[in-house]
């Protein structure tokens, strides 16, 4: 236990900062974690690990629009929860800080894709993991690529991708840099082998022919949904995973949340049936969560308009939540289970 | 028969900009050239298919081997109305998507020569004449040499639509399949005999349709009175309640029905309302109701479905506008894609045409 660490926050309000803040935060960050600014020497000062960065841009969408709302349920749905979590006996506190939104232009995608890969940048370079809530998948471009750009030409990276469409076009219309050619620009990348890179989840006919064949020519090992309905989630995700974490030195892990079964999540772009359920996603991010550190984490095509009841933005943050507790347990940053509620109101 | 030999065609609306076409299994490709076919569809068909005039010369002279159409009624119904609006909502929910299935490598579009019927013609307040409108459609269908994919419309569709099959097969005999939540077996309703409620009552009427080659599947929860359960047991029409579908799973369920309904017959009339699916997944509805079927089940239903196929597959009781995430439209269009797709793959796998 270390005594200069204030445990409160592990037990339910106790009256002062502890009750103040629930559901009031004051400032709306994601797990109310501290904003700070996004800049590389303002983030080394900090001793958290992952950066939280929110991407409201939706000007690479094919489909319904609405994905630029993501960050912010995306943060609100994260004030519902706490920074303990008692089936890891982690606690998540101290562990993130939130560096705001990625300023966007509007109407200037190409300026707001060159501000994506900087943000992204910034954060790698102060050796913090980039949490990145967009947005529509076309961020997950620039992401990767500012990841590629960071480990440098004589490192591996891998990639494992969650979604219900292989976003595998070469071109869409002739424009190159939209979310359906998201896993083509990506898989384009000096430094990812084939060998290294899993999609999770394929399914339904927004997978055109060109996807399959581009899948084919370029040797990707892509898990369509009806391979779960038989081998079922757990064996595929360690599969997946193994590909991904198998001789690489740093890995990307994308969840486009339309890889979730329309009911499980209908506040997305583009819903989609037959997906995965909400327990399969929670067995798949602690299964991915053994593996202790990841080097970027994005989560995209949060559409909030059509989340009514708000249980989609919540699975989300619960996803990534839970992949953080996981990877700290997996790290062995556990909490003294010896702690007791009587211990702090003796030390008062 | 080849593309070249019939007058099916799927032409691309876009004239002008920088549209290229390529050739034609373009579509079956996500736009690469041109302008973008994805979000401007020009005439919202299903599918983006060609328009055929629901005529059965029209039909044939087309080639057309699945006939999509739709019955914007919901006055044949006893509960919420609004599933008029059923067909286009599938409409739409198609312009999201490509009609090339990877899962069963099938461009459906060009292996049944899809066409867009467009709406069945319905009379307010007119229960009767509207479903004589939509016998005689359907039957236009039939005789027009293609399958037919009916979408409601409120679940009263059935009652001509198996008339309309039956006597097309009026040499012959036919299946009659029921999946939904309620067993819809009421002689009547307050009087009225051809409501929503009376689907297998007034199939195992008609005189080529036999209780062996009946069965309903997917029942479940307490709309459902004494008097449709007992029709069930008195006639020895088969059930499958819900219950039974989640302890023996949705595949070998779907392979019985269907075994049952091709069982000597020559033609099957398969309704499936959309209520048989959970509320969760299907909120969209005139009556959801919990405990059904889930995300894949609903795949999976239809998927072993196709591998049997049916002349007449009906989606009915869709009603988009109580969704507002707009899911219960995509998973409808999906029931009928991946019937078709598995259908497809079914067929040539065993070197057949439809």
């Amino acid at each position: 236990m270390n005594p200069a660490k204030s445990y409160a926050h592990l037990f339910s309000p106790l009256g002062g900062e502890g009750g103040e803040n629930y559901r009031a935060p004051g400032q709306l960050t994601f797990l109310r974690a501290p904003h700070v600014p996004l800049e590389t020497e303002a983030l080394k000062a900090q001793s958290a690990r992952y950066a939280f960065v929110g991407v409201p841009f939706d000007e690479g969408n094919v489909g319904k629009p609405g994905s630029e709302d993501g960050p912010r349920e995306f943060r609100i749905a994260s004030q519902e929860y706490l920074s303990y979590w008692f089936e890891f006996g982690v606690d998540l506190y101290g562990l993130a800080v939130d560096c705001g939104d990625v300023p966007m232009p509007k109407v200037n995608p190409d300026s707001a894709r060159e501000r994506i890969y900087r943000a992204v940048t910034t954060v790698l370079k102060a050796g913090k993991t980039p949490i990145i809530v967009g947005g529509d998948r076309s961020i997950s471009i620039q992401a990767a690529r500012a990841l590629s750009d960071h480990i440098g030409t004589g490192k591996k990276m891998g990639c494992l991708h969650f979604g219900a469409h292989l976003d595998l076009a070469d071109s869409w219309a002739g424009e190159k840099l939209l979310s359906t050619c998201a896993l083509a620009r990506i898989t384009e990348l000096p430094n990812l082998p084939a060998a290294n890179v899993a999609h999770i989840g394929a399914r339904n006919s927004m997978n055109p022919k060109d996807y399959i064949d581009l899948a084919k020519a370029r040797g990707l090992r892509f898990y369509p949904m009806f391979e779960i309905y038989d081998r079922g989630i757990d064996a595929v995700t360690r599969e997946a995973v193994e590909r991904v974490w198998t001789g690489t030195d740093a890995q990307y892990l994308s969840f486009n949340f339309n890889v979730m079964d329309a009911s499980a999540a209908p506040g997305v772009t583009a819903t989609e049936p037959g997906g995965l359920e909400s327990r399969e996603i929670v067995q798949v991010a602690d299964i991915i969560g053994e593996r202790k550190t990841v080097s970027l984490i994005d989560v995209t095509e949060l559409a909030p308009v059509f989340d009514v009841s708000g249980t989609t933005s919540r699975l989300a943050v619960c996803t990534v939540l839970r992949l953080m507790a996981a990877m700290a347990r997996a790290r062995g940053e556990l909490v003294d289970q010896r702690l007791r509620r009587s211990d702090l109101t003796a030390a008062e | 028969m080849s593309e070249a030999q019939t007058g099916w065609q799927h032409v691309p609306h876009q004239h002008r900009g920088p549209h290229q076409h390529e050739g034609a299994d373009d579509h079956v490709y996500s736009p690469k050239l041109h302008n973008g076919t994805f979000k401007s569809q020009g005439i919202a068909t299903f599918m983006g298919a060609p328009y055929c005039p629901p005529d059965r010369k029209a039909i044939r002279a087309m080639g057309a081997k699945v006939c999509f159409i739709g019955v914007p009624w919901d006055q044949g119904q006893v509960v919420r109305a609004g599933t008029s609006q059923g067909a286009a909502g599938i409409r739409e929910a198609s312009t999201q998507y490509f009609p090339y299935m990877f899962e069963y490598d099938v461009d459906l579009l060009t292996f049944f020569r899809v066409v867009d019927c467009g709406d069945i013609p319905v009379v307010p307040g007119n229960n009767t004449k509207s479903h004589e409108y939509i016998y005689d459609y359907l039957t236009e269908c039939l005789h027009g040499g293609a399958k037919v994919v009916l979408c409601g419309g409120d679940h009263s569709v059935p009652i001509p639509g198996a008339r309309a099959l039956s006597d097309f097969h009026k040499n012959g005999t036919i299946g009659y399949l029921h999946v939904d939540c309620h067993l819809d077996a009421a002689p009547d309703w307050a009087g009225n005999a051809f409501t929503n409620c009376s689907g297998p009552s007034r199939a195992l009427d008609l005189p080529n349709c036999n209780a062996k080659n009946m069965v309903h599947m997917g029942s479940r929860n307490g709309l459902n009175p004494k008097d449709w359960h007992d029709f069930f047991v008195d006639n020895a029409v088969g059930l499958i309640p819900m219950q039974d579908v989640a302890r023996r799973g949705v595949v070998e369920c779907t392979k019985e029905i269907f075994t049952r309904a091709w069982d000597g017959t020559d033609g099957v009339y398969f309704s499936w309302d959309t209520d048989s699916i959970d509320s969760s997944c299907m909120p969209g509805t005139t009556a959801p109701e919990c405990f059904g079927l889930k995300g894949r089940e609903i795949v999976q239903l239809a998927r072993t479905a196709g591998t049997f196929g049916a002349d007449i597959m009906e989606v009915s009781e869709l009603c988009p506008q109580f969704d507002v995430s707009h899911i219960s439209i995509k998973t409808a269009a999906l029931m009928i894609y991946h019937f078709l797709g598995s259908r497809a793959k079914t067929l040539r796998d065993r070197g057949q045409q439809p």
